[in-house]
């Protein structure tokens, strides 16, 4: 809320500077967003005063004017108002001035006369809206006074919270910097002669439900003459941010930046008649097809839950939202009609959303309202009216349910203030707070219990003898109902700094493990690799998930790591198409990762994430899982002038396979062709299993998908693995196997198959066929070509035979390696290469 | 040949030898010295030595003492000049071998990680000196979870501090801050709880330098029996030094948000000015790096924790706002986009 310090002393005497007065309201709870200096534009624009206007020789429309502006030579001025005459003052902008918008004023020639400067609307100054003639000020207005010096003020933007709507107005912040300054604040005076007809010859309402409307005043002031406010009006409208338009409607802006309390004027003359000749009002929820022009000429169809000011012919106003165009205070208007009514918070805040139409009022009206301001708004208001725009009031008000409530009794035990806070606060120093904001305070009455918490249920518990206090709270603080809310104004008032910390030395909670331990592994071992982290939006594309089309289920087959196939969970209510839908995956992240810095002119690029998966399972419920995908693209290890280059290849993208199995402790992982390889190359795509705690695909992007996400690259190596543990688990301890005291022996067996025999195999069938002197086995070298036959390749093995408590002999290894060779034979069709 | 002949042969042929020895440019010549004088066929000195045979018994010892005087000393000097040979050779090699050492080295491939895991690593590190203890809950939510038992009713005022977005699944929402963690914590743990909540938000908020769609906050979450605010306070100022340096000034003032009374905003001093007031911070010298307060009591209740005897407090922070101060980034929008010119300057 902006506040205007000059409005603002209306209410409370102001010594701080407007900085420290920032400060200290910051202090309190309502922070001081911005501080500006409003009228700091009218630098260089000065009071002057016209000595002659004359016709312009060469133009018909212009004036040629001297003004004085102080004490040197009189200004030759153009000018093309009409409205001007000698002996006025009127703010001169001198050249140099720079105008609100940004306007320079310079010293130029109109029409073959020199003008030194321009005489000023309000409007070009924004110091009221009328732009149609120079702005008139009062007669003594000091000759040559610049006009920020009269004029500007300091405006705070204050940030009020949503739960203190009594102080989203000048009174209320000025009781807060009352409490904070020890000054005291003062209600407006209400002056108010009533000196029409009794209000119940000329207005009836009717409220149809009250729990929509419990309360409902109305005035009425007949014969107003409607014109712009006051300039003092409008001035102050405008630093609060507020458009001056009438002095009828201005008086409710005012009313409501002043009080908090938001009213509406209707013209009385468009209002229907009942019987008795009065003006009849109705308050009502919609009827199926109604229709209204609102204020801002949009005619709406009205839904059945709208809360309505009608008459006896329709519609007039959406309550608390928005008035009719029909019943608006125009130029023409005599009589007016004051509502100033209280409305369920819930229906004003949910027919504001409805129509998207959430204005000054509807925030303060969803906030709640103090039903006594319903009375001193309406008596406000007439009187404002009748002060501005003439007029008699009629004598009385129409009210609907004239009954105020007390102040609230809420209940609290300074001892437990006090445990709350960390403080020490004596009773009697926690009433004392209480009574900076007007909260008196009271032993509570025997036998009455303290609140602790109104929902969901009213949760109460009883207190010894002496051990409560009773708050006694104004009505407009309706935030203040269980203790903990005493707690905090009380430590809110004393200041939140004097609250000392210290650190916990309460009891420790129990160890748990730490759910990001295994990612955290993962992620330091793949950095170590040379890939960099990157961190995606989960939000994607609609499109990009069909467009993709990785299949979820590749990662089936990891215990306690399932993936759901199921349909995307889709934004009902998007920001834009392109974060519309959960990702199922993440592979499609990193392809747009790769065509962005591929945009940035980068073609090396080796990244991974740990991100999440999302869908919706088959009972309608959501899924979530994670993964961990990479891509590579580009070359291999970092450019440099002292090594080739060497793009990378699906092997590289395998080792990242075997490089996450490793981390986690898993058998080497095994990779079987993925036939079904979109969209990956159906013949360079994987399935990657390490034992059952890694599984996933792993293989080279097919290229329309690259073409797809116009990419670059001529290959793209991407994966998407399932862990087990990913979501929360721990890195399983290294467990070592001891170092042999006896010598190994290694052995090379070269292989020779057919092409389509699958090195995989191969290998299964040496592990299979190696009795427990096999320590290891490996594959070191293919080899294709003479004296090989066409479709034959070479696999070379390294394999390694150890014993834990003999040396082993050199024919009981070939016996080894004859029985591997002989394995393979039988199972794969091969034959030692020699 | 007499005693004589033979001993002056001898000496003649010491003479010859060792200045061609001193005189041998290389290695292989020394070898060639070598056997054309020691060679034990057709070497010089064996030549020479069959001569002693002819002499009589009685002068063979005295030739013998020449032949061995004669034989070390060109063995001496071979040896000498084989040494002094190899010594030039290994510093000719040492010449030429000499490369520009001023040329860059070849890099060794390394990696980075992402600031905004690795500072939410850092928080937990920093917490976790306190006891606190990590957990995750899930990024679909309910209005149920994301509000209501965070005492936020239906049509409260207060939602308009959390703009939603809402998914197609039955009553489902993307959480909008990590605080449904709280009531999670709550429903598994018992007091004392101390637990700290990382994690994806989304909120429907139009995207610019400092406002993101999808962002991370961390919560933190302690409950026992007498937790105040002032453990919250002396904890938060031990963050703050953790994380922005041990002189680093902190302000505690009120904050406002429906799960917690008393509200707390904490502020720290301003990381760009120090202080003094500065554009960044809005010329007050503080910058506000999270949000905090004393858990509401509704807020336990629906956590099924008692009110009267529990208390505690609740703390979130957001994880850009934190890495953006410690890195002396400008724009929340580089975290999510990902530009490797930025994420590799955290190898």
């Amino acid at each position: 809320m902006r506040v205007p310090l000059d409005w603002l002393r209306d209410y409370v005497d102001l010594q701080l500077d407007p900085e420290a007065l920032a400060e200290r309201l910051t202090l309190l709870g309502f922070e001081v967003k911005g501080l500006e200096r409003w009228g700091s534009e009218w630098r260089n624009v000065v009071v002057g005063e016209l000595l002659t206007v004359e016709k312009h020789p060469r133009a018909d429309r212009l004036s040629l004017t001297t003004v004085r502006v102080g004490a040197g030579e009189p200004l030759q001025i153009v000018c093309g108002a009409t409205n001007i005459a000698p002996g006025q003052r009127v703010p001169v902008a001198l050249p140099g001035a720079l105008l609100p918008g940004n306007r320079a004023i310079e010293r130029t020639e109109k029409m073959g006369v020199v003008s030194n400067g321009m005489l000023c609307s309000g409007d070009e100054l924004r110091l009221s809206v009328d732009g149609e003639g120079i702005l008139i000020l009062p007669a003594g207005t000091p000759l040559g006074a610049a006009l920020t010096d009269l004029y500007g003020d300091w405006v705070l933007d204050v940030d009020v919270k949503p739960n203190r709507g009594d102080a989203l107005c000048l009174v209320g912040l000025a009781r807060e910097v009352a409490a904070a300054t020890g000054a005291s604040a003062r209600f407006p005076e209400v002056g108010l002669t009533e000196d029409g007809a009794p209000i119940d010859q000329v207005l009836a309402v009717h409220v149809e439900d009250p729990g929509l409307c419990p309360r409902f005043v109305g005035r009425m002031v007949r014969g107003v003459g409607v014109a712009p406010s006051p300039q003092d009006v409008q001035r102050r409208l405008l630093a609060a941010g507020m458009r001056p338009v009438s002095n009828v409607v201005d008086a409710t802006n005012y009313a409501m930046l002043e009080l908090g309390k938001p009213t509406h004027a209707f013209d009385a003359g468009a209002v229907a008649r009942d019987a008795s000749g009065r003006a009849g009002l109705l308050v009502r929820t919609a009827g199926a097809g109604e229709r209204l022009e609102t204020l801002d000429h949009v005619e709406r169809s009205l839904s059945e839950e709208t809360l309505l000011i009608a008459d006896a012919n329709g519609p007039l106003a959406i309550a608390g939202v928005m008035g009719g165009a029909a019943s608006e205070v125009a130029e023409s208007t005599v009589d007016v009609i004051i509502e100033s009514a209280v409305f369920d918070p819930v229906s004003i805040r949910r027919t504001a959303f409805r129509y998207a139409l959430r204005s000054e009022a509807s925030l303060r009206f969803e906030k709640g309202q103090e039903s006594r301001l319903a009375r001193i708004g309406a008596d406000r208001v007439a009187g404002l009216i009748a002060t501005w725009a003439g007029g008699s009031v009629a004598a009385g008000r129409i009210d609907t349910a004239p009954d105020e409530a007390g102040p609230a009794r809420v209940g609290y035990r300074p001892a437990r203030v006090n445990r709350l806070l960390g403080t020490s606060l004596d009773p009697d120093a926690q009433a004392a707070l209480l009574a900076r904001v007007g909260i008196e305070s009271e032993p509570a009455t025997a036998g009455s219990n303290v609140l602790i918490a109104a929902d969901p249920t009213l949760h109460d518990v009883a207190v010894g003898p002496g051990e409560a206090r009773e708050a006694i709270v104004p009505s407009w603080r309706r935030d203040l109902i269980v203790e903990a809310d005493i707690a905090e104004e009380i430590v809110r008032l004393a200041g939140y700094e004097t609250v000392s910390g210290k650190t916990p030395d309460t009891s420790m909670p129990h160890v748990r493990p730490n759910p990001l331990e295994l990612r955290d592994g993962l992620r330091h071992a793949l950095a170590a690799a040379g890939l960099v982290e990157v961190v995606t939006p989960a939000l994607v594309p609609a499109s990009q998930a069909a467009a993709l089309g990785w299949p979820v289920r590749a990662a089936d087959g990891v215990p306690g790591e399932q993936a759901v196939d199921g349909p995307v969970v889709t934004v009902t209510n998007p920001l834009s198409e392109r974060h519309s839908v959960l990702r199922r995956g993440v592979v499609g992240s990193l392809l747009d990762v790769l065509a962005l810095n591929e945009r940035h002119g980068r073609a090396d690029v080796a990244i991974f994430e740990i991100g999440k998966g999302y869908a919706q399972a088959p009972d309608g419920s959501p899924a979530e899982w994670w993964r961990l995908a990479f891509l590579l693209a580009g070359s291999a290890g970092p450019p440099a002038w002292n090594r080739p280059a060497r793009p990378f290849d699906l092997d590289d993208a395998k080792g990242v396979v075997d490089l996450v199995g490793h981390v986690l402790g898993l058998p080497e992982p095994l990779f079987t062709l993925h036939a079904d390889g979109a969209p990956l190359h159906p013949g360079r795509a994987a399935l990657a299993m390490a034992g059952q705690g890694c599984a996933g695909l792993v293989g080279e992007l097919h290229p329309s998908i690259g073409a797809a996400w116009d990419l670059r690259a001529e290959r793209v190596f991407v994966a998407e693995l399932a862990i087990a543990g990913l979501a929360g688990g721990q890195l399983a301890p290294v467990r070592v196997v001891p170092i042999g005291r006896f010598p190994p022996h290694e052995r090379d067996i070269a292989l020779v198959v057919p092409e389509s025999v699958a090195a995989a195999d191969v290998l299964a069938t040496l592990r299979a066929a190696g009795g427990t002197t096999l320590r290891r086995v490996g594959l070191f070298d293919i080899y294709r070509g003479t004296p090989l036959a066409a479709g034959e390749k070479s696999l070379a093995w390294r394999a390694v035979f150890a014993a834990e408590d003999r040396a082993l002999a050199d024919d009981e290894v070939d016996a080894e390696v004859g029985r591997l060779v002989a394995a393979t034979a039988s199972a794969h069709g091969s034959r030692l290469r020699t | 040949m007499d005693l004589a002949t033979l001993t002056s042969q001898l000496h003649a042929l010491g003479e010859e030898a060792l200045p061609k020895i001193a005189a041998a440019p290389d290695v292989a010549t020394l070898d060639e010295l070598d056997v054309a004088y020691l060679g034990r066929k057709g070497g010089a000195l064996s030549s020479l030595m069959r001569g002693i045979g002819q002499l009589p018994a009685d002068d063979r010892p005295r030739v013998g003492v020449v032949v061995n005087e004669v034989r070390q000393a060109v063995e001496a000097a071979l040896e000498e000049a084989r040494r002094r040979t190899a010594d030039a050779a290994l510093a000719a090699r040492l010449v030429a071998e000499t490369v520009d050492v001023t040329t860059p080295g070849r890099p060794i491939a390394r990696g980075s990680l992402h600031p905004i895991v690795e500072t939410i690593g850092r928080i937990a590190e920093i917490f976790g000196q306190f006891g606190f203890v990590t957990y995750e809950g899930p990024e679909i939510e309910s209005d149920a979870t994301n509000f209501q038992m965070l005492n936020i009713p239906p049509d409260h005022p207060a939602r308009d501090l959390w703009d939603t977005m809402y998914v197609d699944v039955e009553g489902g929402l993307l959480r909008t801050h990590t605080s449904p963690g709280q009531i999670r914590v709550m429903h598994t743990e018992s007091p004392p709880i101390r637990a700290l909540l990382p994690g994806r938000c989304f909120r429907y908020e139009a995207v610019d330098a400092s406002h993101a769609s999808e962002f991370f906050q961390v919560e933190g979450l302690m409950v026992d029996e007498g937790t105040n605010l002032g453990d919250l306070r002396g904890l938060l100022d031990e963050f703050a030094h953790a994380m922005f340096g041990a002189g680093r000034a902190t302000r505690f003032r009120p904050g406002y948000y429906p799960f917690t009374e008393p509200s707390v905003a904490f502020d720290v001093g301003c990381l760009v000015c120090g202080g003094v007031g500065c554009p960044a911070c809005g010329r007050t010298g503080w910058m506000t790096i999270l949000g905090a307060g004393m858990v509401h009591p509704v807020v336990l209740r629906h956590g099924g924790i008692d009110p009267e005897r529990y208390q505690g407090f609740a703390f979130g922070m957001g994880v850009e706002r934190i890495a953006m101060l410690r890195h002396g980034i400008g724009d929340i929008r580089v975290f999510l986009d990902n530009d490797l010119r930025l994420l590799e300057q955290f190898r």
